[in-house]
């Protein structure tokens, strides 16, 4: 078909569920899908026929779909570093650490999030990405990023079906939530740098985070 | 030191919740759900009662709803801790009963202090 007679926007742009409508989406005619881009820190959910994408250096992404509601979603995050710049209150231990605390946060709002869409746990369907050492001068906070992601879904009591993690490289991916299929796009270490100094600034602000959500008490 | 019940369907969420109130000297126990937490509620009397809003089989904002319908939990402290934090939501949970709402992630000082706060 030539491309002249397809509409350049090949459908109109679905309605985001409410509390996502800030997530940038574009039209991708590669995938001919509409495509919500993820930065650090954030994630998306969808009952429509969306593609979702994102750049991962050590953060990690979680992909996780109930295809008998048809709803899926992806999350991009990394853990903060314990005790760096946090509230030094003496929460290091590793099981309660800020960092557990928020990557279990991280993990639990895309969750909850499917599972008012009518998802359910049992029919969960999780691929897991990204933790790379991109650059061979940082720790390895990949590692890190994978271990927990790992031993929370498995505290979760939550099965991986597909994960690629670890190694060296940078990964563009473009998750179908409505299919469950996932494109993985090795990235040459030539990118790393851009992609490290992001992920640095978005650590920094998650440490200044680290008082919690609000508060409020009904008088 | 008090009697608590934390309420939450995620395994990870509750150990936390657990392991941050015991530090600071308080008694817990677990529910998983609304069901189950009405079931361990109606067994012992709690002092607070700390619960998720998203779950399965009875919701969190059922949940005080129905507490508060019972005499022996017409004034214990109901406090909501949950990834919700719109507007909306907060107004369900402050005319179902609740006493205050949490956004999560939640700091383990801080909820104490909370708890305190709440109990005097």
């Amino acid at each position: 078909m030539p491309a002249a007679a397809r509409p350049s926007h090949g459908s109109a742009c679905p309605p985001s569920i409410p509390g996502f409508q800030g997530i940038h989406r574009f039209w991708d005619p590669a995938s001919e899908r509409w495509t919500a881009k993820l930065l650090p820190g954030e994630f998306y959910v969808t009952r429509h026929d969306e593609a979702i994408a994102t750049v991962l250096g050590s953060c990690i992404s979680a992909c996780i779909s109930d295809r008998r509601i048809g709803c899926g979603g992806m999350n991009h995050f990394m853990l903060p570093e314990d005790g760096g710049g946090g509230a030094g209150n003496g929460w290091t231990d590793p099981a309660t650490g800020l960092a557990t605390r928020y990557g279990s946060h991280a993990m639990e709002c895309l969750i909850n999030e499917l599972l008012k869409l009518g998802g359910k746990r049992e029919h969960f369907e999780i691929k897991l990405f990204g933790g790379g050492r991109i650059l061979a001068s940082m720790t390895d906070v990949g590692a890190r990023n994978a271990a927990f992601v790992r031993a929370y879904l498995k505290n979760e009591g939550l099965k991986v079906a597909a994960e690629d993690l670890g190694d060296i490289y940078p990964r563009r991916i473009i998750y179908f939530p409505d299919t469950g299929r996932v494109r993985v796009r090795r990235l040459q270490p030539l990118e790393a740098t851009a992609i490290a100094d992001r992920e640095r600034r978005y650590q920094g602000d998650l440490a200044r985070q680290s008082g919690g959500g609000d508060v409020e008490l009904f008088g | 030191m008090a009697r608590i019940l934390a309420v939450d369907d995620s395994p990870s969420m509750r150990q936390l919740v657990k392991l941050a109130l015991s530090s600071g000297g308080h008694e817990v126990d677990l529910a998983t759900d609304g069901v189950e937490a009405l079931e361990v509620a109606e067994k012992q009397q709690f002092d607070v009662v700390i619960t998720d809003v998203n779950m399965p089989n009875m919701d969190g904002i059922s949940l005080v709803r129905e507490l508060r319908r019972r005499t022996n939990y017409r004034f214990v402290p109901l406090l909501m801790l949950t990834t919700e934090s719109t507007a909306e939501r907060k107004q369900q949970g402050k005319e179902a009963g609740a006493t205050g709402w949490l956004v999560k992630p939640f700091d383990p000082d801080r909820l104490l202090s909370i708890v305190s706060k709440v109990l005097t």
